[in-house]
């Protein structure tokens, strides 16, 4: 008597378990999957390469852009409270393409929908301090100093012409107290059916005008100058927005 | 007896018989090479999926590589102008041409190709090494050889049908360009003095020490800081150029805009590239003089006076060069790094300790028909 009783309750247990399990199992897994892509312009115009055709900000002069770019890490999105982080997480983006974008898609994110995107513009000081190829991160790449400084977290170069004088303009931004985190809320038009697109713009021009004003002819080159440095990372920190 | 004999032979024989029509059956070996390592600060690299780095590919590559057969008059290899000695350059300015006079350019050093830029020619002509290694052969100043008749020379070979079939199957130009591009990327420089410093296996002296120093650093009088900016466009471990896109690829002041050579535009045909050529690896560079895509400078003393004052300003000139000196007082006809005597002898001492014995002495890398009877 005794012993049917058990048999019976792990046999119903048993059943139970395994339909459990079929039916979770059947249950479609959520999961999301977001493009972020970078439209590269200059004072809301798409970025023109190679040609002087954008005043100094802060003086005399006309500059051309010959390069322009950043590392963009530790990529994430949430929903409320959880949050999904991209592992090795690690972007080099770069404009000179024909249509001066950048791309990144995050597939199979494990959230049933997004509404905030965070990163940092920069690299993080664990990473900025190691010769470990991970993401785009490459220690043989233009974007390292050398293994002792770390990476370039933005790169401007060009040229300023005043008159007749065309002089190099060079800036190179580093040092890990300069990586800036930017997160933002996702247009809510941004999401058909698990699928997110997003497009942001990085506007060249507030790395030049921002909580500093920058003048090319006075200022042509920082590098290694941590005041210098410091002023063009709070420009930069609000280079890239969500485009509506 | 004479029947055991008889019968012996016979069974011999069928052994034989059946030996050799299975070996020809049978497909490539191909032996994947194991024992291979770098160094994991030369970072990533890729081979193609149709062209894994297999032994009997290295093996018959090899052998291409040093058999004048592959030119159309018999007496022209590969290893004719890329002399393992030399890193694999010729000692000479310019290559000599078949027809008398000389090449265009300058033969280039083959080491680490597996890393950096993933054009080759110092014009960067060349997406990968499998569609390098048929230009020359085919060049009428460098080995003018047809390269089907060449098929017709290999196919009449033993040997090399015999090692064409273990590697990759049939005699054809494009098996050909495989071995040679696996040679090549077996050559591989990583056993210099800067490599055992890196691996915490050596001391550089105080003035290599204080040449890496220089060459690691951009200058910035700003905050006093002394470079040669060498690692703006030669990176910190390979010494190559850059992998990503065309950053390897940079015009470093050798000649003005009359007379600027087109480089990278004759390829990319972006006015922007004009004068853009290779950024080269600096690996093995004490015994790769001449140096520059002309072979214009004879020593490194003469390199290092270039870069020092010696730029010769032009429209594509990396703003890099143009920007990076050493002397606050920044005159309108100063261009150059303006270092002392003392910083640039530290430079070249930094790059002797770049050369590498096991790698220009490696037998396995060396003449196979050496020895050969
Ligand atoms: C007559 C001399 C000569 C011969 C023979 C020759 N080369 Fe070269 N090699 C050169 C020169 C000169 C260059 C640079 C040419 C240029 O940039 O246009 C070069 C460049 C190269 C490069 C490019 C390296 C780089 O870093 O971009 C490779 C690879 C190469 N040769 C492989 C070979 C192979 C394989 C053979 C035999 C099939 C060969 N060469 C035969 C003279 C020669
Ligand atoms: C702006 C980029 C740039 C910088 C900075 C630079 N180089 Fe170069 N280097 C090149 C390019 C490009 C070439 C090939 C040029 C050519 O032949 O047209 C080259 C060639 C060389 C060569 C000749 C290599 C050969 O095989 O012929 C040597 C040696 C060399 N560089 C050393 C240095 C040193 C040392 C420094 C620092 C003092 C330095 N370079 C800085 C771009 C650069």
């Amino acid at each position: 008597m005794r012993l049917s009783h058990v048999t019976l309750g792990i046999s119903t247990a048993a059943i139970l378990i395994s339909a459990g399990w079929f039916t979770l199992r059947a249950l479609p897994e959520k999961s999301t999957s977001i493009t972020l892509t970078f439209h590269a312009e200059m004072g809301g115009a798409p970025l023109v390469y190679d040609q002087f055709v954008y005043d100094n900000p802060g003086g005399p002069g006309t500059f051309r852009v010959r390069d322009f770019r950043f590392y963009l890490s530790n990529l994430s999105v949430a929903k409320g409270a959880e949050t999904y982080s991209e592992a090795d997480s690690y972007h080099l983006l770069r404009f000179d393409n024909a249509d001066r974008s950048h791309s990144i898609t995050l597939t199979d994110v494990p959230l049933q929908s997004v509404e905030t995107v965070g990163f940092l513009i920069g690299v993080d000081p664990e990473a900025n301090s190691s010769i470990q190829p991970r993401g785009d991160l490459d220690p043989n790449s233009q974007m390292a100093w050398n293994w002792e400084v770390g990476y370039k977290f933005v790169v401007f170069e060009g040229a300023l012409r005043i008159g007749e004088t065309v002089s190099p303009v060079v800036y190179h931004v580093g040092f890990s107290e300069n990586a800036r985190q930017q997160s933002f809320a996702i247009p809510s038009d941004s999401q058909v059916d698990g699928d997110v697109q997003v497009d942001l713009t990085v506007d060249l021009a507030k790395l030049f005008n921002g909580a500093t004003r920058i003048d090319m002819e006075t200022l042509p080159s920082v590098k290694f100058d941590r005041t210098d440095a410091k002023d063009l990372a709070d420009n930069y920190a609000d280079m890239i927005a969500p485009k509506f | 007896m004479f029947r055991v004999l008889l019968s012996l032979t016979a069974a011999a024989l069928v052994f034989v018989a059946a030996w050799v029509v299975w070996d020809r059956a049978r497909g490539p070996t191909a032996t994947p090479i194991a024992d291979f390592s770098a160094p994991f600060v030369f970072g990533r690299f890729s081979v193609p999926a149709d062209n894994p780095l297999t032994q009997e590919a290295f093996a018959l590559g090899r052998h291409l590589f040093y058999d004048p057969i592959l030119s159309g008059n018999n007496t022209v290899s590969c290893a004719s102008c890329h002399l393992q000695a030399l890193a694999f350059t010729d000692g000479r300015a310019k290559s000599p041409a078949l027809s008398g006079g000389v090449l265009e350019f300058s033969s280039m050093s083959l080491a680490n190709l597996l890393w950096g830029q993933e054009r080759f020619f110092w014009d960067g002509r060349a997406t990968s090494l499998e569609e390098q290694a048929l230009i020359p052969i085919q060049h009428p100043d460098e080995m003018d050889q047809d390269i089907d008749a060449l098929m017709v020379e290999l196919r009449a070979s033993i040997k090399y049908r015999r090692m064409f079939r273990r590697a990759y199957g049939d005699v054809t130009a494009e098996n050909t360009a495989k071995a040679l591009a696996t040679f090549m990327r077996m050559l591989i420089s990583s056993d210099s003095k800067y490599d055992r410093y890196l691996r915490g296996k050596a001391r550089l002296t105080a003035q290599e020490e204080h040449g890496r120093k220089l060459f690691m650093a951009h200058p910035d009088t700003k905050v006093s800081l002394r470079g040669g900016n060498c690692i703006d466009c030669h990176s910190q471990f390979l010494t190559s150029g850059f992998r990503d896109a065309l950053d390897g690829f940079s015009n470093n002041g050798l000649d003005p805009d009359g007379t600027l050579p087109d480089g990278l535009m004759a390829v990319t045909g972006n006015s922007a590239h004009k004068g853009f050529f290779k950024v080269p690896t600096l690996r093995n560079i004490a015994v790769t003089a001449p140096y520059m895509h002309d072979g214009r400078f004879k020593t490194l003393e003469e390199v290092m006076d270039h870069y020092n004052d010696g730029i010769v300003v032009s429209d594509t000139l990396s703003p890099l060069i143009l920007e990076a000196d050493n002397a606050p007082d920044n005159g309108p006809d100063t261009i150059g790094l303006r270092m002392t005597p003392e910083e640039m002898a530290a430079i070249i001492a930094f790059l002797h300790t770049l050369t590498d014995e096991v790698f220009l002495t490696n037998p396995q890398l060396s003449n196979p028909f050496d020895g050969d009877t």
